[in-house]
């Protein structure tokens, strides 16, 4: 009771979402599709007997690159759902008479949200220790995916929550959640002679998505070492810390429209 | 007579052409054999002789990968990220020395070369080193048939957690 009674708001708002993501279905369900993609990826590359040393690399990377963009999905999908969904449901107007600061349930809501990323994580190391051993990767592997796919969900994240305040339903704030991510993934199709110029160098470097997914190639397939394209990492380290800043300030302004929580 | 003056005046201008310079590079490469492990890198060292009398200009030396048996497809921007070089006008006498990276990414025998064209290549053969044979032993890296306990394994673990927990829920909901 005791250690209730002082434990911080958000950290009482997370173990409540963490009950709701975990043991509510979600989160499991969400793991499971995680893995069936990887499973269905893995399967394709593996079973490619003219693959080279090289493409096994790549194929290394694209796990990693898989991994780190659907684990950033599946935090989108829960922290969009955040406030919107306490909308949707009506259970708003409660959450906000609860006594604890409004950031602090945007921080465990988040928190809680984030939660599938090192569940996506665990997933994916099974995946590229098995593709990765053979040719020495999977330590680079598991760094770099760790490393990029942390930022990338909470930039992710932070960007579901901010959609989620603003946004009137939950399918409005989903919808607009992945109509952006999309439109961050867009440009890592663009062919390789698009992403060259100064034009193109510049959108790879200032998109953290793209910059998140560059450095992983750099690492794992042309085989730089962790220090040597660092600079690919301020784009996602700014767009995670700046985002995640908004969405707490943008929470702590959040409000009952009048007429109720709708 | 017309003829003998116009031959007279094509070898004295010779020299002054990228082109006539063709004739007298040649290619040597400082090995012409190379025994490594599948994924190890090596390099090659090419060297661009001019034993002509005028300035070599123009020249591009560009390396290739071929296999020596039939079924390995090659692609050999894989085994080596910088095939093409534009070469420093080399003088009379002079030569240029290339380093070649490379890694070894498919098993078994091929051929390396490098051929040393002028710019203005239209139409001429290029002149080309001797080739250097690898040999890649065979390494196994990919275990494809190990690929499959894992890729059905992984989602039939969660999705029996999933289901179980979903059971769970309804079990209580039903009791409540």
């Amino acid at each position: 009771m005791n250690a209730g009674r002082s434990a911080p708001g958000w950290w009482v708002v997370l173990g409540q979402e963490l009950r709701d993501v975990w043991l509510g279905g979600r989160g499991p369900a969400l793991t499971f599709a995680f893995s069936l993609i990887l499973s269905a990826v893995a399967y394709l590359v593996a079973t490619n007997t003219a693959l080279n040393f090289l493409e096994q690399r790549e194929a290394v990377g694209l796990i990693v690159q898989v991994s780190v963009a659907m684990g950033g999905i599946l935090v989108v999908i829960a922290a969009a759902d955040a406030i919107s969904g306490e909308r949707d449901r009506g259970t708003l107007e409660a959450l906000l008479l609860a006594p604890v600061p409004r950031r602090q349930i945007a921080a465990g809501k988040l928190a809680a949200a984030l939660s599938l990323w090192p569940a996506a994580f665990v997933v994916a190391l099974p995946y590229v220790w098995f593709l990765g051993r053979g040719v020495g990767v999977v330590g680079d592997a598991a760094v770099v995916g760790l490393l990029v796919g942390s930022l990338l969900a909470l930039e992710l994240g932070a960007l579901g929550l901010v959609l989620s305040l603003f946004a009137g339903s939950n399918r409005v704030s989903l919808a607009l959640s992945l109509f952006v991510l999309l439109a961050l993934f867009a440009p890592t199709q663009l062919s390789a002679g698009a992403q060259q110029g100064w034009a193109g160098d510049l959108m790879l470097r200032a998109n953290p998505l793209t910059a998140g997914v560059h450095y992983v190639g750099r690492v794992l397939v042309d085989g730089h070492s962790l220090g040597r394209d660092a600079d690919l990492l301020v784009a996602p380290a700014v767009a995670a810390i700046a985002l995640a800043a908004v969405a707490l300030i943008a929470a702590g302004r959040l409000r009952l429209p009048p007429g109720g929580a709708r | 007579m017309r003829r003998g003056l116009a031959v007279a005046v094509a070898v004295l201008l010779a020299p002054a052409w990228p082109g006539a310079a063709r004739a007298s590079v040649s290619v040597t490469v400082d090995r012409v054999g190379v025994a490594t492990g599948l994924g190890k890198r090596f390099a090659v060292r090419s060297t661009v002789v001019n034993a002509g009398p005028g300035e070599a200009r123009g020249l591009v030396a560009h390396l290739n990968v071929a296999s020596l048996r039939p079924g390995v497809y090659v692609d050999p921007e894989d085994w080596s990220t910088s095939r093409t070089r534009y070469l420093d006008p080399i003088p009379a006498g002079g030569t240029a020395t290339v380093r070649w990276s490379l890694q070894a990414v498919n098993a078994g025998s091929f051929a390396v070369y490098i051929a040393v064209l002028p710019a203005d290549a239209a139409g001429r053969p290029p002149t080309v080193g001797r080739t250097v044979r690898v040999t890649v032993a065979e390494r196994r890296t990919l275990d494809a048939g190990g690929i499959l306990p894992l890729a059905l394994g992984v989602p039939i673990v969660l999705g029996l957690a999933a289901g179980g927990l979903a059971l769970r829920r309804g079990r209580l909901g039903s009791s409540a």
